[in-house]
């Protein structure tokens, strides 16, 4: 098993109560040591199971799912976490669950990284957590998990509740940790334009399976958007993944296997676009761009 | 394992993570709470003890001088004052483990769960086994002993009256035999690991709150029903006109025949249908614990109680590691 991958996925099933639908089947996948990742999809699409089992607080029902090189409750000193709803100890203070961070993380606990992030929206440490907003709940949560200088950083939804200024500046705070440590981080969110400046690396998850997978610039290189006469025909050597005929014109991303014949006006899709026209058709076949695996 | 143990950064100090502390701070106020109660239930059964026994058994021997059907004059006030008091305190006693149940599956576990917070505990750099042995340690190291403090001076305040006044309980009255020995300690821990173990399993405050207050006392009507088998119970025969057999916790009671057989005692409703049902019977005879049996009747289900407490959390700590640990498929694949 090679060792560089932060996150990987065999076969990964999640199913809630026996006869519960899966949140997640048949995931397949592998996250490189190092990348800063965007798990997208819309809601109810397994985002949350599939970060949920990485972190190791829940089982998952078939595959498995393979962290640092390790099993997710093995890995777990060395994973931070930030659910979507933020949890914290409503009576500390803001200071004393920075104290406990350190305490409960006794070999490697950052306290200028925690308090950095704290002390950046302007936080008072003597405040108790539950005079908080959410954002500035969201702010100490993603202090707690940077605090613990961790290898692989999964944030649930991190930035949902964030002002523009506060999420601008949180994100360059992770992004330097990244940058600094090669922290690998994995982050969800329904708002692609989000991730977009800082991610490199994409899941797409939707109806509980694995869309895309991979590089985002691989990604895109993989896809055409193309315009032309709606008869014109030689789209069949591509990957049709979407196709919209406005009266005489078609307008379609594909993922061509080869050159298209010359009356084909191509362009290179958004990442936007490229995830929309994959969330449209469920249909469309997933890719997986990593055959270095 | 060489991976994990490769990319693992050098500890920066030999430091030992500390949880008994944040489950002290975060729980302040239910130990400010026990310790309050424990004050004032000690200072209960202290008076208990001294001063309101001598009182009421001064009243009883006041009463018990009292000429035949004469106008008497006794403390009655401090009779009943005894009585009230001491049935406050065996009352809280015989309550206390289902307190500590209702506070253990709501306020210890059940909100960590419901609200999320347990998910951030189980990802800090300290395994959830962990977290879930600490709460199950620190909370019993507290109960048992204030419960251990409570109940010896339950007994204290028993015996003071035992003999001197005439309404005190006997030792096996239930509410007095639960409230002043070692049961009430171990029950008091079947408590705490029921309401942990609601707490895991419910994953919710409320429920987990009832259905730790309700084991606990189901668990405690089991114990009472099968408190009379936990000794070998002593037999007395004696004959018809003999006065009533040795007093105690009565397991068993019926008649003799002149044969010798041993039968229950017959049912009849008329003189007549009396005077056959006993007319070939010399005896009675009753099976029972006297108080010489009250020790080891504590211990042997105090015994019970901690078999079933230590299922109990053997549970939770199966409940939890199905919750959060690797199953089987996720150890093989990376073996």
């Amino acid at each position: 098993m090679s060792s560089d991958a932060a996150l990987r996925a065999d076969a990964l099933g999640k199913r809630f109560g026996r006869r519960g639908g899966w949140a997640l089947r048949d995931c397949s996948f592998r996250l490189p040591a190092g990348r800063v990742c965007a798990v997208v999809g819309p809601n109810g699409a397994g985002k949350s199971t599939l970060l949920a089992l990485a972190a190791g607080l829940t089982a998952p029902t078939e595959g498995s799912v393979t962290v640092l090189g390790t099993t997710p409750a093995a890995a777990r000193p060395r994973v931070g976490f930030v659910a979507q709803d933020k949890p914290l100890y409503p009576q500390l203070t803001i200071a004393e669950t920075l104290r406990m961070g350190a305490d409960l993380n006794p070999e490697h606990w950052d306290a200028a990284v925690a308090e950095q992030v704290v002390t950046g929206g302007g936080l008072d440490p003597k405040a108790r957590i539950r005079s908080l907003s959410g954002g500035q709940r969201t702010r100490v949560a993603l202090a707690l998990a940077v605090g613990k200088r961790p290898e692989l950083l999964l944030l649930d939804e991190p930035m949902a509740d964030l002002d523009p200024l506060a999420r601008h500046e949180l994100m360059g705070t992770l992004m330097a940790q990244a940058a600094q440590y090669g922290t690998t981080i994995v982050m969800s969110s329904h708002v692609v334009a989000e991730l977009e400046d800082s991610c490199d690396h994409l899941l797409l998850v939707g109806g509980g399976r694995i869309r895309l997978s991979g590089e985002i610039d691989e990604l895109l290189a993989a896809h055409l958007r193309v315009t032309g006469a709606a008869d014109a025909g030689g789209l069949d050597a591509a990957t049709v993944v979407e196709s919209r005929v406005t009266g005489r014109q078609l307008t379609a991303l594909v993922r061509p296997a080869g050159p298209l014949p010359g009356d084909w006006r191509t362009s290179a899709p958004s990442l936007e676009e490229l995830i929309l026209a994959h969330l449209r058709n469920p249909g469309a076949p997933a890719l997986h761009e990593e055959s270095a695996a | 394992m060489t991976a994990a143990l490769t990319g693992t950064p050098a500890p920066r100090a030999a430091r030992k993570p500390r949880l008994t502390r944040w489950v002290l701070r975060l729980h302040r106020p239910a130990l400010y709470a026990w310790a309050g109660l424990l004050v004032a239930l000690t200072a209960l059964l202290l008076g208990l003890r001294g001063p309101l026994a001598d009182a009421a058994a001064e009243g009883w021997r006041q009463y018990n001088a009292c000429p035949g059907t004469a106008r008497c004059s006794y403390d009655q006030d401090a009779i009943l004052r005894y009585k009230d008091y001491y049935d406050y305190a065996t009352v809280a006693l015989n309550a206390l483990p289902m307190l500590v149940a209702g506070w253990a599956g709501a306020a210890l576990i059940g909100r960590e769960l419901e609200s999320g917070t347990a998910l951030l505990a189980w990802t800090q750099g300290t395994p959830p086994a962990r977290w879930l042995a600490v709460r199950l340690a620190v909370p019993a190291i507290a109960v048992a002993a204030g419960a251990a403090l409570l109940s010896w001076l339950h007994h204290l305040a028993w015996n003071a009256g035992r003999g001197r006044i005439d309404t005190a309980k006997d030792w096996y009255d239930r509410f007095t035999f639960y409230a002043g020995g070692p049961t009430a300690v171990v029950l008091a821990l079947a408590g705490l690991a029921a309401g942990v173990l609601a707490g895991l399993v419910l994953r919710r405050t409320l429920p987990a709150l009832l259905a730790g207050m309700v084991a606990t006392a189901a668990l405690r009507g089991m114990t009472e029903i099968a408190l009379p088998h936990l000794w070998p119970a002593v037999t007395r025969v004696s004959t018809t006109d003999q006065g009533p057999l040795g007093a105690g916790l009565g397991v068993d009671e019926g008649v003799v025949t002149r044969s010798g057989a041993r039968l229950p005692v017959p049912a009849c409703h008329t003189e007549a249908q009396c005077r056959a049902a006993y007319a070939d019977i010399s005896g009675r005879w009753s099976t029972y614990h006297p108080y010489s049996h009250h020790w080891p009747l504590q211990l042997t289900t105090s015994a019970l109680v901690l078999a079933v407490t230590a299922l109990l959390a053997l549970g939770s700590f199966l409940v939890l590691r199905r919750s959060t640990g690797a199953p089987r498929s996720v150890e093989k694949a990376t073996a």
